[in-house]
């Protein structure tokens, strides 16, 4: 114990950066799941949709998205913003572009959601003289978001994961940490631990949390 | 968009040949740690087991960035070698995909049923003949499809090396744009670049798998 604690203490100084930087590495997450959930759900519909040119536009743009880096996304929308006149911090260009990169992998967990659906539903639905709208509040989106809440759940850890990139960009967040914490201390083996830790923590934060919020809502399911 | 970009194609093409040439590297490796991790993930012994199961968990679940670090900045400290930053960086990527690969191929080996092991085994075959002759040939299909996937997500992962100073593409669209005035539009071309890659990469992956499936075996996982 008191030759970890030896061990450790050329990093103390760096833990108070590492809760900051905790911090910054669950907001941006969070931040970027919110945002991203809005807009999958938005081009989801858009692939699904009966006219055939936004069908068009929404595959484009998930298949556009999903097979580009996320670091090549984020430098466009660091150098981007400024060209355009808009002055904002890099935490917001890294949550642009980690939002409008899971998107594209949120719209197709949620489409899946959607053609699991079967069509004698709304058939059913509709002849009930259900409205469009209470169609989807009543009959389809409490379906779909059964459906896809697992798979939701295991793409919220890998947007935390993602979320490491945004160092690129001079965030600091967990991994820009481990760079600075390691470069001052040359303490590489610890910090890289340290961080490891970090990450595995808030994936199995997020992981109970997504559990336990599962068992409450389907509790009635079983 | 000025001509900067069109005379820097030849160096953008050549720096996709990098990073193409890094994910490819990073695939092999990582396909044989993975094959290896999968028949011990697939095996009687427990312990083996469970060093499997702490390894993939480890690299699943932490971002292939803090490793790539620790390879650049903390294995030369920690050994007292020198590793460049093509080393670490295929390292990094290897250790990542023989994670995500061993899940893969696990899921491919057990997708085969278990009167094929042992019918095999009545059969008087030895393990390798068994894996060789009988369990690989149908948990290929099985593993096509994912494989493809991790292959697309490895060349999109390479792109990471450009924070270690590697010249692949990223770094190259990077170097670009801080030496002309090309701006935006060399980060655009760089980014279309790996959709066009990439998108060939699962337009392949889809035509490899329909001829698996031409080649007359039923779908597997389904069967007993």
């Amino acid at each position: 114990m008191e030759f970890l604690a030896g061990q450790l203490r050329p990093i103390y100084p760096y833990l108070g950066e590492l809760y900051s930087a905790a911090w910054t590495t669950l907001v941006l997450s969070l931040g970027a799941i919110v945002a991203a959930l809005v807009l999958g759900t938005i081009v989801a519909f858009g692939r699904v949709s009966a006219h055939r040119l936004v069908r068009i536009a929404a595959t484009f743009y998930v298949e556009f998205l999903r097979n580009i880096p996320l670091l090549v996304l984020l430098y466009f929308i660091y150098f981007l913003l400024p060209a355009l006149g808009l002055r904002f911090s890099p935490f917001v260009s890294a949550l642009i572009g980690m939002a409008l990169h899971e998107s594209a992998y949120m719209t197709e967990i949620l489409r899946a959601g959607l053609s699991a659906v079967p069509v004698g539903q709304y058939e059913a639905a509709q002849s009930q003289g259900m409205t469009r709208f209470q169609l989807q509040r009543h009959i389809v989106l409490p379906q779909v978001f059964r459906t896809i809440y697992v798979p939701l759940g295991t793409q919220f850890t890998m947007v935390i994961i993602a979320s490491s990139l945004a160092s690129a960009i001079s965030v600091d967040e967990v991994s820009g940490w481990m760079q600075t914490a390691g470069a001052d201390t040359f303490r590489f083996f610890d910090v890289f631990l340290i961080a490891a830790f970090v990450y595995v923590v808030l994936c199995q934060l997020v992981n109970l949390l997504h559990t336990v919020v599962g068992r409450l809502l389907f509790r009635a399911k079983g | 968009m000025d001509s900067t970009v069109f005379i820097y194609a030849g160096v953008l093409l050549k720096a996709m040949g990098t990073t193409i040439w890094l994910s490819w590297l990073a695939l092999l490796i990582g396909a044989l740690g993975g094959f290896i991790l999968a028949l011990m993930q697939t095996s009687r012994f427990r312990a083996l087991r469970i060093v499997t199961l702490l390894y993939t968990q480890f690299f699943v679940s932490v971002p292939v960035l803090i490793v790539l670090f620790f390879c650049y900045y903390g294995l030369p400290r920690l050994f007292d070698i020198e590793i460049s930053s093509f080393a670490a960086a295929t390292i990094a990527l290897a250790a990542h995909a023989s994670a995500m690969l061993s899940a893969v191929i696990a899921a491919g080996i057990t997708s085969v049923g278990r009167g094929q092991w042992e019918a095999a085994q009545v059969s008087g075959m030895t393990y390798p003949q068994l894996m060789r002759h009988i369990i690989m040939p149908q948990a290929a299909q099985v593993i096509l499809p994912p494989f493809v996937g991790v292959y697309i997500r490895l060349v999109k992962e390479s792109s990471i090396a450009a924070l270690i100073g590697y010249v692949e593409l990223t770094q190259t669209g990077l170097l670009i744009r801080e030496s002309t005035h090309a701006g935006l539009a060399i980060i655009g071309v760089v980014a279309l670049l790996y959709f066009i890659l990439n998108y060939s990469i699962s337009l392949a992956g889809g035509a490899l798998e329909r001829r698996l499936k031409v080649a007359g075996r039923p779908p597997l996982g389904a069967r007993q």
